[in-house]
């Protein structure tokens, strides 16, 4: 028998939190990479994704660009304005699937009561799934924009890129808060499909993804409660030419203090729902 | 109850625990006691086992140890302290390996596993590598340790399950099951590796659930007795054996299912538990004096069913549990466990 290897107990630190992050971050990347199906799906998802809107572009306004749409919103480019709320909208509900989902797949590999019954707090896990979530969007969306670029005269200059990488990032934060808090619901409720695709729902009504929200008085009033909302029309502002101009700090304000309410709820949100899952017992069903 | 410089000597101070689940709403809402007022102390270096047949509350109340459930009632102490109010202190110092073959990363290798699991208790760097290679090499896996556990059989995957749950060097090692669905090779290496490696070599303190009663007959210092979520007595298993009031058990195999609440209001007849399987009952049959009521069993049973072998046997721990519980440890019992008041 060999001699013992006993590993030094040195308690969990900030360093060590780290660590749980960067193997998690590693686990996840490493069990996406064991499905070349998938991978081979998202490496051709970014030039098919675009084709149905270019060809119901066509069908409804019969070229590029659309007066009536010109109206609205002071661009008639209907395909760059579509696409850039494609784009965005795709990068930020891979990201509250993904998070939403994952301690989900955590209860499916039989792997939650593990997690749970370590030092670390779950919380620690889903920034490492948020990371490896977000690398994967940015990828995708890198790929969407080089298309917009390349295909729909949008031009990405570094002024342009650095304040809409700000507001994205300001919107990726407050999307995570409604991720975090949707993944303690699938530790107590065991399903998420239906409340992400509602909820995709209720964004893709209510704010500007596919069209102006100004074409109804509900809609635009309802939409101003919705970050997406705030973050699309100055992102749009940004790229498209002709937009009509939006104040970008006043922008940056409402998207922080949105982000700060998603955030703490979606913080406070998990932390009850996993201590409530614990009390009843549900931790590891499925 | 020990006093309060004594409890803090213990390994595992598990007091007067209650665990309610609660299922449905409204008026077909129904609340199942899993764990009725279970006390446990363990000593440290001790090996524990808790045996109780299906659905008797071992997993639940190994789960509330583990910070996984939280108890309605009761206090439990890891080493002195409340693994409740101080559940980081707790959760370093535990193991866990719970039953089932699915509770590993399948898509990752036995090496990947073992490095996330790693990070999880706040090993890094080279004391990781280190530790994962010895555990490799400790549980004979070497050879297939880069390869994905989607195809590993299941005790190779119960191999890695064990090294996870000692990759911190745990204290106190809670095993839920640990060879449930092996085959009779892997649940000896199993039994061995427990017994051999980790109680008397690395002095560990073990908290083992089975209902298998041979492995708990085979490996633990004591044994507490759970049924229907009550702690029934905690002995060493040779007093059980001692103290069970007579020394003969009836075994009797008959085709059908014939009346056993006859056999059991026979006078002299104090137990009669049975299994069914594939057209043939098994019973067995506790009595003071099994020769002395021989004739009356045999004499009813052949009026109903046809005899296809009876034999007398010392008293196995299973019989201990099935005189002092009055259920087999064959049986499923969460169906009949109690109602909350």
């Amino acid at each position: 028998m060999s001699a013992t290897v006993a590993p030094a107990r040195s308690g969990m630190t900030s360093a060590s939190y780290a660590h749980v992050v960067w193997a998690e971050f590693t686990k996840t990347v490493n069990i996406w990479l064991s499905y070349p199906i998938m991978i081979a799906f998202w490496a051709v998802f970014p030039l098919l994704w675009v084709m149905p809107y270019v060809f119901q572009g066509k069908a409804l306004v019969g070229s590029m660009s659309s007066p009536s749409f010109q109206q609205l919103t002071g661009s008639g480019n209907y395909m760059a304005f579509v696409l850039i709320g494609a784009m965005i909208s795709t990068f930020i509900f891979s990201g509250l699937w993904g998070v939403g989902n994952s301690l989900r797949e955590e209860t499916y590999w039989g792997t939650m009561e593990y997690i749970i019954a370590s030092p670390t707090p779950p919380l620690v896990i889903l920034i490492g799934k948020t990371l490896a979530e977000w690398a994967w969007s940015s990828l995708m969306v890198a790929f969407q924009a080089a298309i917009i670029g390349i295909f729909f005269g949008v031009q990405f200059t570094v002024a342009k890129v650095l304040p809409v990488m700000l507001l994205l990032g300001l919107l990726m934060v407050g999307f995570y808060g409604f991720a975090i808090a949707f993944a303690g619901l699938t530790l107590l409720i065991k399903e998420v499909q239906g409340y992400v695709h509602t909820l995709e729902w209720v964004f893709f009504l209510f704010s500007p993804i596919r069209y102006p929200v100004q074409v109804n008085p509900i809609t635009q009033l309802v939409s101003t409660l919705i970050p997406l909302t705030w973050a699309l029309v100055a992102i749009r502002s940004i790229m498209l030419v002709n937009q009509k101009p939006v104040n970008l700090w006043r922008t940056v304000i409402v998207l922080c203090a949105m982000d700060i309410v998603l955030l703490v709820g979606g913080y406070f949100l998990f932390v009850w729902l996993e201590r409530k899952t614990r009390r009843d017992g549900t931790v590891g069903m499925h | 109850m020990p006093a309060q410089a004594e409890t803090d000597t213990f390994a595992l101070d598990v007091d007067r625990v209650v665990k309610n689940f609660r299922r449905g709403r409204g008026l077909r809402r129904k609340i199942t006691k899993a764990v009725d007022g279970a006390s446990l102390q363990l000593r440290s270096g001790e090996l524990f086992g808790l045996l109780g047949p299906n659905g008797a509350g071992k997993t639940t109340l190994v789960r509330c140890i583990a910070t996984l459930l939280i108890p309605d009632q009761g206090t439990i102490r890891v080493f002195g302290h409340d693994a409740f109010k101080d559940s980081l202190f707790c959760r370093q110092r535990i193991g866990l390996l719970t039953s089932g073959e699915r509770t590993l990363y399948w898509k990752l290798s036995a090496r990947d596993n073992l490095r996330f699991f790693a990070a999880l208790y706040g090993l890094t760097g080279k004391a990781r590598d280190k530790r994962i290679d010895y555990l490799i090499e400790l549980l004979g896996l070497k050879e297939v340790e880069r390869e994905r556990l989607e195809r590993y059989s299941s005790g190779m995957k119960q191999k890695v399950s064990l090294a996870r749950a000692i990759l911190h060097d745990p204290d106190l090692i809670l095993l839920d099951e640990p060879s449930l669905g092996l085959d009779p090779q892997f649940a000896r290496f199993i039994r061995g590796f427990i017994k051999e490696e980790l109680n008397r070599r690395l002095g560990k303190t073990i908290l083992l659930t089975t209902h298998y009663m041979d492995e708990a007959d085979e490996l633990c210092g004591r044994i507490a007795f759970i049924n229907r979520g009550r702690i029934i007595d905690v002995k060493p298993p040779e007093q059980y054996k001692r103290d069970i009031p007579h020394t003969e058990v009836l075994h009797v195999r008959v085709q059908g299912q014939p009346d056993t609440s006859a056999i059991q209001a026979l006078a002299g007849v104090e137990r009669v538990a049975f299994e069914f399987e594939e057209g043939v009952t098994a019973l067995k049959i506790v009595a003071p004096r099994a020769e002395a009521v021989l004739a009356d069993i045999i004499e009813h049973l052949r009026s109903q069913s046809k005899i296809l072998g009876i034999d007398v046997k010392q008293p196995t721990l299973e019989d201990v549990f099935l005189y002092v519980t009055g259920t087999s440890l064959g049986e499923d019992t969460s169906e009949h466990k109690p109602e909350a008041e």
